[in-house]
C-alpha cells in the first residue's frame, strides 16, 4: 500500500484497470464453483483427472490450497461455507443441493470432506455423510495428525490426543 | 507452586505495578474500591487466562489506556516458569494474547501452568444456587488439570450452541443436520462425562472428611456426580430426538448435568440449614485444593476474595486451618482478622500496595 502510494499515478492507475479486468473475467465455475476464467473450469474440464473423487471443501481459495500439494488428481466441489446455524447459515445457504445433484449425475466412488478441523468443519463433514449415504457413495475426511518435520514432545496436547485417536495399523 | 514476582501495567485502577509476594498467606487489606479484588484478579488470569468477575473483557484495561499487562514469574514443581497475558482494545473488541517463557503461546498451552483455587463471596452459592455453578466449579478446576478436558468443553459448547440454534429455528428444520450435531457431541460429551466422574469420586471422598470433622457430628455429607445422560451419550441422544424437536431445545448431554449433596440421604439444597450449607461449600473448596495438589504433585495457590468477611470467625478459623499445608495463599479483607498467625500483610490504597 505504502509502496503504492509512492508510485506515479500511472502505475496506480494501470493496477486499477487489471483489478477491474480481473474482476471481469474472472467468474465461479458452473460446476464445482471453484473461480475459474473459463466456465467449467480446467479440473472440471481436464480428462486426465480422476472424475470418480470429489473433494469437497468450504472455500475457493481452499482448493489453490490443495493445488499445491499435487497429491490429489480428482475433481472439486465449493461449499461457499461452512454450516453455522448461530450465524444464521443451513445447508439451503450453500451448495449442498448442488453437490447432492452431482453425486447422483456424476457417479464417482469416493467424496473426500477437506473442510476445517473445527466444530463447524466437522459438523458439516457430519451431515454431508448422512446426506451421500442413502446414494452409497464412498464419504471420507481427511485425517488429523502431527505436524510433518515438527517434534512429537512440541506439538501441543490437543493435536497430539486427537493423533492418538487417529492412529492407524501399520 | 509459589508467586515469586507479579508485574501490571494498565491493568484495572493499576497503572503500574511491581509486586514481590510473600510464601505463605498473604493478606490484602484496605477499604474498599482500592484494587484489592483487582489484584487478586491479576493473580488468577495468570493461571487461568480469564477473569472470575468480569463481564467484559475491555474493563480489565485501565480507563483511558490502550492494553493492559500481567506478568508474573512462579516456581513451579518443573522449576521457573515466566507467564504474561497481554489484552489489547482493537475496534473489534478485545484481544487477548499469552507468552510462556518468553514465547507467544495459545490458550489451550497457557491455561493451566500456574493453578489457582480461587474463592469469592458468589461461590457461597455453590450449594443453594443452580446447577449451572456446580459444573463451572468442576470445569474450572478440571480445565486447570487438563488441556484435554478444556478442548472437549470448549468443542463440546460450541457445537451444543450450534444445535441449539437449530432447534430455536435459527435455519430451516434439518433433521439430518440435528443427527450430524449428535454424532459430534458423542466424543466430548463421553470425555467430559468421564473426566467429571473421576474427578467427582476423588472430591466426594475429601469433602466428606473435612465436612464430617467441622461439623463434629456424625452426620454423612454425599457428594455424588449426576450426569446427563447417565449412560450411553450415543443412545440417549438418539432416544431423546422427538422430544428435542419437539421442545426446541437441547435436553440431553453434561451442559445440563449437575453435582448432588446430600446429608444422610436428604437434600442439602432443600433442607439443609445454613450453616451446613456453608459449610460444605467450604469443604467443597478445600477439597478441590486438595484434589488439585494429589493429582499434580504441586498446591495450587489460594486466592481467597471477601470470604472471611462472610464466614463467622469459627468457620473462617477452620477453613484457614484446613488448607494451612498451603504453599501460598492470598486473602483481601477490608479489616484485619485477630487470629492471622504468620501473614506478610500488605496494605493497598489507591492503586499503591505496601507492606505493613
Ligand atoms: N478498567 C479500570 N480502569 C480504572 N479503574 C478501574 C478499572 N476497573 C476498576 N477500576 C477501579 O477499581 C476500583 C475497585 O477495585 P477493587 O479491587 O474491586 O476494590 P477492593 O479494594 O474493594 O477489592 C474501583 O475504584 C474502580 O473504579
Ligand atoms: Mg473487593
Ligand atoms: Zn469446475
Amino acid at each position: 500500500m505504502f509502496h503504492l502510494l509512492n508510485r506515479p499515478r500511472a502505475d496506480a492507475d494501470a493496477l486499477a484497470d487489471a483489478i477491474v479486468a480481473l474482476k471481469e473475467r474472472v467468474r465461479l465455475c458452473s460446476r464445482c464453483f471453484a473461480i475459474t476464467e473459463d466456465d467449467p473450469c480446467t479440473t472440471c474440464s481436464d480428462v486426465r483427472r480422476n472424475a470418480a473423487m470429489i473433494c469437497v471443501v468450504a472455500e475457493a481459495k481452499d482448493v489453490f490450497a490443495i493445488e499445491r500439494t499435487s497429491a490429489y488428481d480428482g475433481r472439486y466441489h465449493v461449499l461457499g461455507g461452512l454450516i453455522s446455524p448461530m450465524d444464521g447459515i443451513g445447508p439451503s445457504q450453500l451448495r449442498v443441493r448442488e453437490l447432492v445433484d452431482r453425486v447422483s449425475a456424476e457417479s464417482p466412488t469416493e467424496i473426500i470432506v477437506a473442510t476445517n478441523p473445527n466444530a463447524e468443519g466437522e459438523a458439516t463433514a457430519l451431515y454431508l455423510s448422512r446426506l451421500l449415504a442413502p446414494s452409497g457413495v464412498n464419504v471420507t475426511r481427511l485425517a488429523y495428525g502431527l505436524p510433518i518435520g515438527g517434534d512429537l514432545d512440541y506439538a501441543d496436547e490437543n493435536t497430539l490426543a486427537r493423533a492418538i485417536e487417529g492412529r492407524r495399523t501399520l | 507452586m509459589r508467586l515469586e514476582h507479579v508485574r501490571l501495567a494498565d491493568f484495572r485502577n493499576y497503572e503500574s505495578l511491581d509486586f514481590p509476594p510473600a510464601s505463605g498467606l498473604n493478606v490484602f487489606v484496605g477499604p474498599n474500591a482500592q484494587g484489592k479484588s483487582n489484584l487478586l484478579e491479576a493473580l488468577a488470569m495468570l493461571a487461568t487466562g480469564k477473569s472470575f468477575r468480569a463481564h467484559r473483557e475491555s474493563e480489565l484495561i485501565r480507563s483511558g489506556t490502550e492494553r493492559a499487562e500481567i506478568g508474573g514469574e512462579a516456581r513451579i514443581a518443573a522449576g521457573e516458569i515466566r507467564l504474561r497475558c497481554t489484552i489489547v482494545r482493537t475496534p473489534a473488541g478485545t484481544r487477548k494474547s499469552f507468552e510462556v517463557n518468553g514465547g507467544s503461546v495459545g490458550f489451550a498451552r497457557f491455561l493451566g501452568r500456574a493453578r489457582v483455587v480461587t474463592f469469592v463471596p458468589a461461590d457461597l452459592q455453590l450449594v443453594s444456587g443452580g446447577p449451572a455453578l456446580r459444573r463451572s466449579f468442576l470445569n474450572g478446576a478440571l480445565a486447570q488439570l487438563s488441556p484435554v478436558y478444556y478442548r472437549d468443553l470448549a468443542l463440546y459448547q460450541k457445537v451444543v450452541g450450534q444445535k441449539s440454534a437449530l432447534l430455536r429455528g435459527a435455519i430451516a428444520p434439518d433433521r439430518d443436520l440435528l443427527l450430524a450435531y449428535n454424532d459430534e457431541l458423542v466424543r466430548p460429551a463421553t470425555a467430559l462425562i468421564a473426566a467429571r466422574r473421576a474427578f467427582v469420586d476423588e472430591l466426594a471422598a475429601a469433602t466428606a472428611a473435612i465436612y464430617g470433622r467441622w461439623r463434629g457430628t456424625r452426620e454423612r455429607l454425599g457428594v455424588t456426580y449426576a450426569p446427563n445422560p447417565d449412560g450411553d451419550v450415543g443412545e440417549a441422544l438418539a432416544a431423546a430426538v422427538e422430544s428435542e424437536l419437539r421442545r426446541r431445545s437441547t435436553l440431553v448431554g453434561p451442559h445440563r448435568d449437575d453435582l448432588r449433596l446430600l446429608v444422610d440421604g436428604t437434600s442439602l439444597a432443600a433442607f439443609g440449614s445454613q450453616g451446613q450449607q456453608r459449610t460444605a461449600v467450604l469443604a467443597l473448596k478445600v477439597a478441590e485444593y486438595d484434589v488439585m495438589r494429589a493429582r499434580t504433585g504441586d498446591a495450587p495457590i489460594l486466592l481467597l476474595d471477601d470470604v472471611l468477611s462472610e464466614l463467622d470467625a469459627e468457620r473462617a478459623g477452620g477453613f484457614l486451618g484446613a488448607v494451612e499445608g498451603f504453599e501460598q495463599a492470598f486473602l483481601t479483607t477490608t479489616e484485619l482478622p485477630r487470629d492471622l498467625g504468620a501473614a506478610a500483610t500488605w496494605s493497598i490504597h489507591a492503586a499503591t500496595v505496601t507492606r505493613c
